[in-house]
């Protein structure tokens, strides 16, 4: 199946490195493992050969898989051994045809003496090659290492193919963010999980949302509040995105609008709280506006148990209904998709508590407060800073730290799944 | 019926957090604002715990001090330690606005009564106007010659305890001069404070690489088995420093190496190192362990102190390109001190793990470059099948570093055989760099230490049998020294790694100092 590439012209991907034949991968980065020794000597720098990980990236145009290869350099320190970097051109109109590149690549550590090394194999897969794609790169994983697998984009609507090369890895990655389609692709991965029960997938959106979680989580550290979160019942989102609110991709990839963290928030949110979308027709998703608006059944709690002497029984906090609301907001000078506003309302024995993280302007700062009118007013407003890496690659730095599933993250994605569905 | 009793679950919203618990608003009082530890060290460490926000809302800091600031000038004075020391720079502006707003000044004298009553006012209206709902922090970061009067002082204001919320205290080194300044300044701190409320510092315990020596020892399987008599050779502690005294005669005098680092750093380290596995990793549990390796130190008392201590003063030298003067002409400092800047020692573990196994300890000031490492080397293999002819090189035991400050890391050295056609063996180094392992930047010891007081984890704090048992251990040195002349002083050369005295002494039992 390998092209003859001396026949053809074929793709130039100077990035990519050397054209080789796919039966002379191997052979080819030994050789350029020798020649770097040979530098290294001449040098007098240390090369750091740590074998940790295959990683494989799922890239279906050449841009991304360009974007993508590019920020490897920061991930040098993760180790890994091998990356592979699958494009899959799927355009109907597109002959079967596999070209392949391998390069040796070598970025500096800690200062310019030390360096690390990794190796690098591109794949062009078009036609009836792209279904065959776990085949093509099963050879090349180099042996008793983890494989990680990163899909950019919308996962694809052939399931078959992320289930076979799911079966590869150990574990999967997306970036929720970047989804053209985030509602459909959110559910998508979700019905995924549910038939692949025994995979490990994560979205770097998850981390996105971390800085979120813990000042929500911190307001109900403190004891005199802690009661408010089983009276909590009313949750609003809101993410940002660009004026105009049309469809947009920026350069990074991200698209606007796009509610995948406000989801995820809402989902973990929900998953936390234990409750359940009350299937009724008062649920709203107006498309013009992308609000969202769900009615749910409130079954909070445990917040406290009551141990008997022979049986233990758990005492639910508060049951009632209540509302999940997500919603755009227009904010320019912000990622599109960015959590502006996280606000929960509660009320606990006739007494009422809002608890709310506002970001306010452009900048990563947002002003956390609690408002208990019946118990003193507001208290003490803070400002903290909720930058995450925005960079794709420190987030996937640490998605390639992780080995096994991330449970909390899949019960989410599943409450999302089942909020769309309602 | 059955008897219930409620217990408090967790907050379910930290599941998946890798903080599992943000303190509650309280207040942190600092005897000494105006210092150079709350300016280097404790106000960006607190800035930085906001910015990061395992703070919480309502936090606030009251600085206590004889200067007549008020509280704009503390907010500055504040900002500008800020900029300076912070390691998240630049400042945040509304980060630190919102910081600033819960930052008040209060000046007294520490033993005026009046400061105490002014304070506790001011502690009652921070509870109303910012939620601190009675939690208090007493931090003590004056001279220590102050700690018994300010401690007085808040008992005798009802400051050390209130009905509404916790109050705890923490007290800096030196904690005591001696064993007797130690058990009496115990005494007067347990006459106020209960010991649960007591978080005595040792900035050391706080750093990363420093916790990492229990996760190295106890979160692998392979190392544990091989860490005993049967299988270590002996072990190197090392804390060495390029810096001089810096201006600070007057205190060093009062206190020179054994005191500032051996008592307390490299006591911990040993500690570390040489204890059981505790039951659990929880506060109590580690201090028992840590206090069973101090009480099982082989005391060194009379001769024993000669024969196993070095002490010396650094002289005229040169250090990192720099002409530097001795010890004896420095400011602050007495021509004819006895005050060593140098120590080395030799102890032993009197325990089934490390009976006769020697601990080497050496620390000093303008030594060739800054570096703290523990060394262990492992005894060589029982039968050399390579010998040194065949081999033409150097079989050299096995030693497992770890290095706690700079490169914080991990290093293995074995012997590997040199490609070609002859046998021979050269040692190499197998690393691990914390810098290039995880890129995220590490939390300051400070961060970490103020974070846990807050959360009422004492673990990496140090109790006072332990603070006691270390005393009691170099309290026999300082006494056999005392009675030494000022001749068995040595003298080393500023830029050099000690005396060569402690080259012999070393060398004496078949070993060298490693070369860090």
């Amino acid at each position: 199946m390998t092209k003859e590439i001396a026949e053809t012209p074929g793709v130039r991907l100077p990035w990519a490195g050397k054209v080789v034949r796919m039966e002379e991968v191997e052979e080819t980065l030994s050789y350029f493992w020798r020649m770097s020794a040979d530098n290294v000597r001449i040098s007098q720098n240390m090369n750091v050969r740590t074998s940790v990980l295959n990683f494989v990236i799922c890239a279906q145009d050449i841009p991304s898989a360009q974007r993508a290869s590019a920020l490897l350099r920061n991930l040098s320190s993760t180790h890994i051994a091998r990356v592979i970097l699958l494009i899959l051109d799927m355009s109907a109109e597109s002959p079967t045809d596999v070209t392949t590149w391998a390069t040796l690549r070598s970025f500096p550590i800690i200062s310019d003496i030390m360096r690390h090394s990794f190796e690098q194999v591109t794949i062009l897969a078009s036609g009836a090659a792209t279904r065959a794609s776990a085949s093509l790169i099963q050879p090349l994983l180099k042996p008793d290492l983890p494989v990680y697998l990163w899909w950019l984009g919308d996962p694809p609507q052939d399931e078959t193919l992320l289930h076979k090369l799911t079966d590869l890895s150990s574990r999967v990655i997306v970036d929720s963010n970047t989804f053209l389609t985030p509602e459909q692709s959110v559910s998508t991965l979700s019905t995924f999980l549910q038939e692949a029960p025994d995979s490990a997938l994560s979205d770097l959106n998850w981390g996105r949302i971390t800085p979120w979680r813990q000042l929500v989580a911190q307001f109900f550290d403190v004891p005199a509040y802690k009661p408010y979160l089983a009276g909590v019942y009313n949750i609003e989102v809101e993410h940002a995105v660009a004026p105009l609110a049309r469809h947009l991709a920026s350069e990074q990839g991200d698209i606007s609008p796009n509610p995948a963290l406000a989801l995820l928030l809402a989902g973990w949110l929900k998953n936390s709280l234990n409750w359940k979308v009350n299937g009724s027709e008062e649920n709203l998703h107006d498309p013009e506006t992308g609000t969202h608006i769900w009615n749910i059944v409130r079954n909070t709690g445990p917040l406290h148990m009551d141990i008997a002497t022979k049986e233990t029984t758990t005492k639910l906090g508060h049951s009632g209904r209540g509302s999940i609301q997500i919603r755009p907001r227009v904010q320019s000078g912000i990622q599109p998709g960015s959590l502006c506003l996280v606000r929960l309302s509660s009320t606990v024995e006739n007494k009422r508590a809002t608890f709310t993280i506002n970001r306010e302007d452009e900048t990563d700062n947002v002003l956390t407060s609690a408002h208990l009118p019946e118990e003193g007013g507001t208290l003490p407003q803070r400002t903290v800073n909720v930058a995450t890496p925005q960079d794709a690659s420190i987030l996937l730095h640490d998605e390639l730290e992780i080995i096994g599933r991330d449970h909390l993250y899949e019960a989410a994605l599943h409450e999302v799944f089942e909020m769309l569905a309602e | 019926m059955p008897q219930r009793s409620v217990v408090e679950a967790p907050n379910p919203l930290r599941e998946g957090l890798r903080i599992k618990q943000s303190p509650e608003p309280c207040v942190m009082v600092i005897f000494g604002s105006t210092g150079d530890l709350t300016h280097r060290k404790l106000l960006p460490a607190l800035y930085n715990l906001a910015l990061e926000h395992p703070l919480p809302a309502g936090f606030s800091v009251v600085g206590f001090a004889r200067r007549p600031y008020d509280d704009e000038t503390f907010r500055k004075q504040a900002l500008d330690s800020v900029n300076e020391f912070s390691r998240q720079k630049p400042v945040n502006p509304q980060v630190w606005e919102s910081f600033a707003s819960g930052l008040f000044y209060l000046q007294s004298n520490f033993h005026d009564p009046a400061g105490y009553e002014k304070l506790a006012n001011l502690l009652n209206k921070l509870d109303q106007e910012r939620g601190t709902s009675g939690n208090r922090i007493f931090y003590l970061s004056t001279p220590p010659s102050q700690y018994p009067e300010i401690i007085q002082n808040l008992g005798a204001a009802g400051l050390n305890r209130n009905r509404k919320g916790w109050t705890r205290i923490i007290v800096e080194k030196p904690f005591g001069h001696d064993l007797p300044s130690a058990r009496e300044l115990n005494r007067q701190v347990g006459k106020v404070f209960k010991e649960e409320q007591v978080y005595r510092i040792d900035h050391y315990l706080g750093k990363e690489t420093v916790q990492n020596i229990l996760v190295f020892r106890l979160a692998n399987g392979i190392f544990e088995p091989i860490w005993n008599r049967r299988y270590v050779d002996h072990v190197q502690i090392t804390v060495a420093e390029n810096i001089g005294i810096e201006g600070r005669g007057a205190y060093y005098e009062e206190s020179g190496a054994i005191r500032d680092m051996v008592q307390n750093h490299m006591l911990q380290l040993l500690t570390l190192v040489a204890m059981e596995p505790p039951i659990a990793f929880e506060a109590n549990a580690v201090h028992d362990e840590k206090v069973k390796v101090l009480h099982a130190l082989q005391p060194l008392v009379g001769r024993d102190v000669i024969n196993n201590t070095i002490r010396a003063q650094y002289g005229p030298g040169w250090v990192s390109g720099h002409q530097v003067p001795g010890y004896l002409e420095e400011n602050g400092v007495n021509p004819a001190s006895t005050t060593e800047t140098y120590v080395a020692m030799k102890l032993f573990i009197d325990n089934w793990r490390w009976a006769g196994v020697p601990f080497y300890l050496r620390t000093g000031k303008h030594l060739p470059k800054r570096v703290t490492e523990i060394a262990i080397q492992f005894k060589t293999a029982p039968l050399m099948l390579f010998k040194r002819s065949d081999a033409q090189g150097q079989v050299e035991p096995n030693t497992l570093t770890l290095r706690i400050q700079p490169d914080e890391g991990i290093s293995l050295k074995f012997g590997a055989k040199v490609p070609g056609t002859d046998m021979q063996i050269r040692s190499v180094n197998m690393d691990f760099f914390y810098g290039s392992s995880f890129v995220r930047q590490q939390p300051e010891a400070y961060e970490r230490l103020l974070l846990d007081c807050m959360l009422g984890d004492s673990t990496l704090f140090t109790r006072r049998d332990e603070v006691e048992a270390a005393w009691s251990f170099v309290q026999g040195i300082l006494d056999e020294w005392q009675n030494e002349p000022r001749s068995s002083i040595l003298t080393y050369e500023s830029g050099i790694w000690g005396p060569q005295a402690a080259d012999e002494f070393i060398w004496r039992d078949g070993y060298r100092w490693r070369r860090p």
